[in-house]
């Protein structure tokens, strides 16, 4: 793969591009997909491809190819030229990224059992869990359910002598349980595990909290809307977590999309919440040496006892503000262009359990999926509290049926009690603990 | 045993605060074979088309569907197989790749620019341009030899409007299964000009209030009812697992004001093909007549389990995934009320417009993001609030949709379930009762 980086950047070069870069991406899949509880399909995938980011006078364009030869990569360097000539210049664009600093490897982004796995391996996990949630209550079943290994391969330079190149495996799984009684079938419960590493990994466990998760939406009962304390489990606390992530993005401040835009230094939450965001995370879900335009990851702070520390930048928008940039280029693939995003952004866990915080909430609500919409810009949150239970005397007391959460992630920021113990890695860039908040509104029909 | 070859070449030109974004073009290609041994599925996929490449992917399908046979209680039955040699393109008019490049950035830069100048609140944009062309070559061991080429263009804008410290975000698409006299019929600049407006009036507006109210929905996102409320419960898949549709073929499920159908024929639908990723001929599929469930959506696997004929709604996202029951284009069929008739007899209730995310649930239970509430007071529309999620239970929410517009319209939608894809939403305004998560 490094050679086609290293010869897409000659190519350009010699077309009269000001500048370039070449991104290449390959990828080894094994999947086992379990659909109502049984093995649906086993996939073996393999892909791979190349862009091109190319540069001249300050026009962009952008061209990528699956196919991974001398001639095809010749081919996406000249259609990366044309569809620079076709363009008009960007007055932002200042330059690709010169660091030349090395990268710092994290440890544990490449785990050789991993890389190993077969795909008799990778079914035993799934029969396993499916096993597990069985074993755990006879009345929950499996929906549909996905484990995936993945090895990656990274190579990337540009025009001005970026050229590193890395590999990753990831393991990722996840199952849909529900309930069914008397043929009715409750909602649909989601558990998942996203890891670096096998070694703490167990199918098992992952099955009974899917159960857990399934029965914990069984008899609901609905209960009259008030304004109170929801206690939102790790994956709802996204919630919070996504328009903060937003509004620290610089190029949203840069472009007036944030809240948080000039307030550097300031408190914007409330002081129990600390948040860094740290690309080199040991066995971080999202950790890896550099980003994807090849400069080195790093930690940022972004919220220090509730204070605005800083924001998370590309190359494209530290340039524009002449500083560095925090190594937070992110391509959702190679096809992509690297746009801002945190690596591994993490809410600073509290001290106590879910259950402690459970037994303190005079009356409120435990949210353990949030199926809605959260307005990054805005922070206007609704949505149907899935998996949800009254607290009341702080003691769980019933599942709740049609029962919506409503508020403003920027204003719950504020009013945050208490924050749990037991972060996890989310599917969203995010590690997250649980976050009991106030002042939130909990509508139902009555 | 299938085997499919799948290229897929896209161009999206995107200007984002005025500002030129690179333009960006590329071809992804790969093959992937399917096959079935002993009731046993297995699947494998590669960019690499060398011979030795697709031999090997047809082996590893192969020996995945062997190896896994012992661990699997459920064997795969199909229906019949009937095999077609057949060609299919989408029917456009302006072939959009002989189209000068210069021009297509010049639209989206004239849009940005109208989007930005309609009011000083308007503090950021973007506008994007994409043109997708699928080309998918379909071959069996029954005897398939299917080719198709399906072209989509469409464009988006979102806007945020920032006044008194506050922000306001808005989007709004159009696009189609068309060459690019989609421009022509419905321009974007249009899209640009709905969201500019509704983020200018909405940047101060608060947030609806909670609880449940008479609606209307409009035209543009009834769609989105159809699809999260109805169309994902009667997947047979989900039917299998148990979604509350089961059992309910031929019963009522709705009020007699609603036929719901899944077409995989729809002129110029985000979801048409002619033939599914099972080589299954699509069709016009009715979920719902005149309040009465008549069928589900099938495969060629479900529909041998449910003793019917497949109804062509297995679609694969790209050669990397296996088909999967998937709607086409999803809608509720046109009444006869104009949008003031709707809102006549509402004494206190929303006109919600816009869509955003939605979900449904086993329950039928189900959710979608609104962007702006319109208040009706005594048949009058009032003030607007910051649209908010809405839920439902798709049953009470169909028996209670009492009339029905004429303003039919299809629109462009994507779906997530398990791989993601592409499908038409669409219907007339209609009026009912529903949750509002608001403040």
């Amino acid at each position: 793969m490094q050679e086609y980086v290293e010869y897409a950047i000659k190519k350009c070069e010699k077309l009269g591009a000001s500048e370039a870069e070449a991104y290449a991406q390959k990828q080894r899949i094994i999947e086992i997909v379990l659909e109502r509880g049984e093995i649906q399909s086993e996939r073996k995938k393999e892909n791979q491809g190349i862009s091109i980011r190319l540069i001249k006078d300050k026009k962009l364009g952008f061209a990528y190819t699956s196919t991974l030869s001398e001639k095809s990569v010749e081919k996406a360097c000249e259609a990366a030229f044309a569809l620079a000539k076709a363009s008009v210049p960007n007055p932002d664009w200042i330059s690709l990224p010169k660091s030349t600093k090395p990268a710092g490897s994290p440890e544990g982004i490449f785990d050789s059992r991993i890389a190993k796995l077969k795909s008799a391996e990778v079914l035993e996990f799934a029969l396993q869990a499916a096993n597990a949630v069985k074993e755990k209550d006879k009345r929950a079943v499996v929906d549909d359910g996905k484990f995936s290994a993945f090895i990656n391969e990274t190579a990337i330079a540009n025009s001005h002598g970026i050229n590193r190149r890395e590999n990753t495996t990831l393991f990722s799984c996840y199952l849909v349980c529900i309930t069914k009684e008397m043929g009715k079938a409750s909602s649909m419960a989601f558990e998942y595990e996203i890891t670096r590493s096998l070694e703490n990994f167990s199918p098992t466990r992952l099955g009974e909290k899917a159960a857990e998760k399934a029965l914990a939406s069984i008899n609901p009962k609905s209960v009259t809307s008030f304004e109170g304390k929801v206690l939102l489990d790790c994956d709802p606390a996204v919630i919070l977590a996504y328009p903060l992530m937003s509004s620290v993005n610089a190029d949203n401040v840069q472009r007036r999309r944030s809240l948080w835009a000039g307030k550097i230094g300031e408190e914007v939450t409330n002081p129990i919440l600390n948040v860094v965001d740290d690309g080199l995370l040991p066995y971080g879900v999202f950790s890896s040496s550099f980003d994807d335009e090849g400069i080195p990851r790093q930690k940022t702070e972004i919220l220090t006892n509730g204070v605005l520390q800083g924001y998370l930048h590309n190359s494209f928008t530290a340039n524009k503000e002449n500083k560095a940039s925090t190594g937070n280029a992110y391509r959702q693939n190679y096809a992509t262009l690297p746009t801002v995003m945190a690596s591994n952004m993490i809410i600073q866990p509290g001290n106590k359990t879910l259950e402690e915080i459970i037994s303190e909430i005079d009356k409120g609500i435990i949210v353990r999926r949030f199926s809605g919409n959260v307005r990054p810009e805005s922070g206007d949150f609704s949505g149907i509290a899935k998996q949800a239970s009254l607290i009341e005397k702080g003691e769980i007391k019933h599942a709740l049926k049609e029962t919506m959460i409503a508020g403003n992630a920027f204003e719950a920021l504020k009013n945050i009690i208490e924050i749990g113990k037991e972060t996890r890695a989310t599917m969203y860039r995010a590690y997250v603990p649980p976050i009991l908040v106030d002042n939130v509104k909990i509508v139902s029909k009555q | 045993m299938e085997l499919r070859h799948h290229r897929r070449e896209m161009l999206t030109i995107s200007v984002k605060d005025g500002k030129m974004d690179a333009v960006n073009h590329g071809v992804t290609e790969g093959a992937c074979a399917r096959v079935l041994i002993d009731g046993s599925w297995g699947f494998a996929s590669t960019t690499n088309l060398e011979k030795d490449a697709v031999m090997e992917i047809i082996e590893d399908a192969a020996s995945l569907a062997k190896a896994s046979k012992p661990m699997k209680k459920r064997i795969a039955e199909l229906t019949q197989p009937q095999a077609f040699e057949d060609t299919y393109e989408t029917p456009m008019r302006r072939d959009p790749w002989k189209s000068d490049k210069e021009e297509l950035v010049k639209l989206v830069i004239d849009v940005d620019k109208e989007v930005r100048s309609f009011s000083p609140k308007i503090v950021s944009d973007n506008v994007s341009l994409r043109i997708i062309d699928d080309k998918l070559n379909f071959t069996s061991s029954e005897g398939s030899r299917i080719s198709q080429r399906i072209i989509r263009c469409y464009g988006v804008v979102t806007v945020v409007a920032r006044e008194n410290g506050k922000l306001a975000s808005a989007y709004e698409s159009i696009g189609a299964q068309s060459g690019l006299e989609i421009l022509e019929e419905t321009p974007l600049e249009n899209a640009g000009r709905t969201a500019a407006e509704r983020a200018d009036k909405l940047a101060s507006a608060r947030v609806a209030p909670g609880g449940e109210f008479p609606v209307i929905i409009e035209n543009r996102i009834v769609g989105l009812l159809a699809h999260e409320a109805i169309g994902h419960c009667a997947e047979a898949d989900l039917v299998y697992g148990g979604s509350f549709l089961a059992d309910k073929i031929g019963k009522k499920v709705a009020s007699e004001k609603v036929t719901l159908i899944d077409d995989g024929t729809f002129p110029h639908g985000f979801g048409t093909v002619k033939y599914d990723d099972e080589g299954v001929p699509t069709e016009k599929t009715v979920i719902i007549e005149k309040g009465i469930c008549r069928s589900f959506l099938h495969s060629r696997e479900t529909a041998k389990h449910f003793n019917v004929k497949p109804t062509g709604n297995a679609r694969a996202w790209t050669f990397e995934y296996d088909p999967i029951i998937r709607m086409r284009n999803t809608y509720i069929a046109s009444g006869d009320y104009s949008l003031e008739e709707l809102a006549e007899a509402i004494k206190d209730g929303f006109f919600l417009k816009g869509g955003l995310g939605g979900q449904a649930d086993f329950t039928g239970e189900f959710m979608f993001g609104t962007q702006e509430a319109i208040r009706i007071r005594n048949g009058e529309f009032a003030e607007s609030y910051r649209g908010v999620t809405i839920s439902g239970n798709a049953f009470e929410v169909l028996e209670n949709v009492d009339a029905v517009g004429k303003d039919f319209i299809m629109r462009i939608g994507m779906c997530g379930k398990e791989q993601v894809n592409y499908v038409g939403m669409g219907g007339p305004s209609l009026r009912t009762k529903l949750l509002l998560g608001g403040a």
